[in-house]
């Protein structure tokens, strides 16, 4: 209380250039408060039609139909009505589902993760243990920053007309080739379908953009954001820890595996830092994860992210439920990245050391 | 070293093929942005002419003329988010570096700031929509500077908070030992000290907005008109790649390919500058 009791101070209301100040800064402080808090509370009005009609099976469902589609009806055995040499026919209302998207977000940011989290903290690794002796620690932090600063859209030119064809032409055929005929496999490149009730296995076309380069191009978008800040994680071990591990005896290697044990905590949230970046990508994932809303567990098959959804759908919604229910694919990953967010910065302890004014 | 190891021979090769994993890593990572950039700068350098900045959109695909009306586009919504997004951005940072070691705000703020930078930049799309786009019936430039500023605010926070915090203590204190008020040495001797930094931070997140493509997508829309009425849909840059570049057209290709060889050298030359400004102010200090 006493802290803000001192612009209450004046004798006469004439505040000074100190209390004017004050009360400037704090309004901007505040006013950061203010936009987190605006995020959820012009959201959630518009996500509630779709939540008041689909409730909480919005996420198990997988159903993502926009459209009403008529279909022959059938009766309780299964057979298709007739009624006077006709097909009697049914309407369905639009449909939507969550789950294949939430499916593909996590799907597409773990291969990421997979991709990207050995070649980061290796990276960082040799920026903390190596590259301090050569000089070379700054340059090389300056390009990993770079590639941080490159646009998403750049990533995702880069990831279609470079990536994706060299997926096409080179990767997945020898995937195909290799892997097609080991027996268990077979389902990576193949998808199934029910029509009129008989299940279809047909082979995925394999376009090159799927869910495997959805996960590399993340993959190199957040190598920076983990590899700078497992950098920052490693460069706070104490240097007693390591001097001790090597005035033991031990190798370079056992040093370092000591060090990462050290630091794990802060790793684990380097990683979660990823995991929310990588969630949350839009436009080069949604240029390359070919826009499929199915749900396929083969890496080879084209997906869909929560985000890549949004970018493609909600400028041509077709109706206030298909928007709602947009709406409400937004909140699901705002709460995500939230979660992701301050799960990271729990484990990542502020490294500002306090300065400045009292 | 190897020859007084008490290990045996397997621990010290692990040691040096782990050793090795770690440039191949390093190396790793430089190769995939030497494959990105150079692809891009190649492409773009090929494509980039001088009508591309000088010529509107003609109409007709085949000869597409330029793309001066999404760089102006882009020019005006980075001016108009700048002129909310900085000054609230820098006046969180100051609150962040010079009132927050007292200040019970302080701990949410920060974690607030960080928070909201890591907010998908879609979501800050469909915010501007629900604000700015539903009440006035149609897409418009607005929507677009307001998410933009929403993406710059969070930024030019953390970022001058930072540069505020390379200014010594020091020098705080001898200002107020000389009598001065807290406003006088926040304005007179803070500040000016970290004038660099405080433009580099706000040049940085200019760069990053520069680069955002989706918080445009269903707010300022795009447009293929030459307009500097925020009150229609508006082009930008980042768009109008983005439609070329995914269209069926080589010679709009050709025209996305230069737009990203502008935009990625505009970035680019901003980190460069930050990282000279950066350097300069934490020796001088």
């Amino acid at each position: 209380m006493r802290y803000w009791s001192s612009i209450l101070r004046e004798k006469t209301w004439r505040p000074s250039a100190d209390t004017w100040l004050f009360i400037v800064v704090h309004s901007a402080a505040v006013l950061l408060l203010v936009m987190l808090a605006s995020l959820v509370i012009v959201l959630l009005p518009a996500a509630r039609l779709s939540f008041q009609t689909f409730g909480w099976s919005f996420l198990v469902d997988s159903d993502w139909r926009p459209n009403e589609i008529d279909r022959p009806k059938r009766g309780p055995d299964g057979k298709v009505l007739m009624e006077d040499g006709q097909v009697v026919m049914e309407t369905l209302p639009p449909q939507f589902g969550a789950l294949p998207v939430i499916f593909g977000t996590a799907a597409s940011s773990m291969l990421a993760l997979l991709f990207a989290v050995p070649l980061s903290v290796g990276t960082a690794l040799f920026l903390v243990r190596i590259a301090p002796s050569l000089k070379l620690a700054g340059p090389i932090s300056f390009l990993i920053e770079f590639l941080a600063a490159i646009p998403s859209i750049a990533y995702g030119i880069w990831g279609l007309f470079v990536l994706a064809p060299f997926l096409q032409n080179v990767i997945e055929p020898l995937a195909q080739q290799t892997l097609g005929h080991v027996p268990g496999l077979s389902w990576l490149f193949t998808e199934s379908a029910r029509i009129s009730g008989a299940t279809v296995t047909r082979s995925l076309p394999l376009s090159g953009r799927d869910m495997l380069c959805g996960g590399l191009v993340l993959a190199v978008m957040i190598l920076p954001i983990i590899t700078a800040v497992a950098r920052d994680v490693l460069r706070a071990v104490p240097r007693e820890q390591i001097e001790g591990t090597l005035a033991l005896g031990a190798t370079w290697w056992q040093s370092c595996k000591e060090m990462l044990r050290f630091a794990r905590a802060g790793l684990f949230g380097a990683v979660m830092l990823g995991m929310a970046r990588a969630a949350g990508e839009t436009m080069a994932v949604a240029m390359v994860i070919g826009n499929n809303n199915r749900i396929s567990l083969s890496p080879f098959s084209p997906a869909q992210t929560m985000s890549s959804l949004l970018a493609n759908e909600f400028a041509e919604a077709s109706g206030p439920m298909h928007l709602s229910a947009l709406v409400e694919v937004a909140l699901i990953l705002l709460v995500m990245s939230l979660a992701f967010n301050i799960v990271a910065r729990y484990f990542v302890v502020g490294r500002q050391v306090p300065a400045g004014g009292g | 070293m190897a020859a007084h190891s008490i290990y045996g021979s397997y621990t010290r090769l692990k040691s040096h093929l782990m050793l090795a994993a770690c440039f191949a890593c390093t190396a790793g990572i430089l190769l995939i942005l030497v494959l990105v950039l150079g692809y891009l700068v190649s492409i773009g350098f090929r494509s980039l002419h001088w009508s591309f900045f000088t010529e509107l959109p003609t109409g007709t695909p085949r000869n597409p003329g330029g793309m001066r009306h999404a760089i102006a586009g882009t020019g005006v919504l980075i001016f108009l988010a700048s002129l909310v997004g900085a000054p609230i951005g820098l006046l969180a940072g100051i609150f962040l570096s010079e009132y927050s070691s007292k200040s019970p705000l302080a701990g949410p703020v920060r974690f607030t700031a960080d928070v909201l930078a890591g907010v998908p930049s879609i979501v800050v799309g469909i915010l501007g929509y629900e604000l700015l786009v539903v009440p006035l019936g149609h897409y418009n430039g607005w929507a677009g500077a307001l998410a933009l500023a929403f993406i710059m605010i969070p930024i030019v926070a953390r970022t001058s908070e930072e540069m505020l915090r390379l200014v010594p203590r020091s020098y705080r204190e001898a200002s107020i030992a000389l009598g001065a008020s807290r406003a006088r040495t926040i304005f007179r001797v803070v500040i000016p000290a970290a004038t660099g930094g405080l433009v580099t931070s706000i040049m940085l997140a200019v760069a990053r907005i520069a680069g955002e493509t989706a918080p445009l997508l269903f707010t300022a829309l795009g447009s293929r008109l030459m307009t500097l009425d925020p009150n229609e849909p508006f082009p930008s840059l980042t768009k109008q790649i983005y439609d070329y570049a995914t269209g069926p057209y080589p010679e709009q290709k050709r025209l996305a390919w230069a737009g990203l060889l502008v935009l990625i050298s505009l970035i680019l030359g901003v980190n460069i500058l930050a990282r000279i400004v950066t350097h300069r102010m934490q020796r001088h200090h």
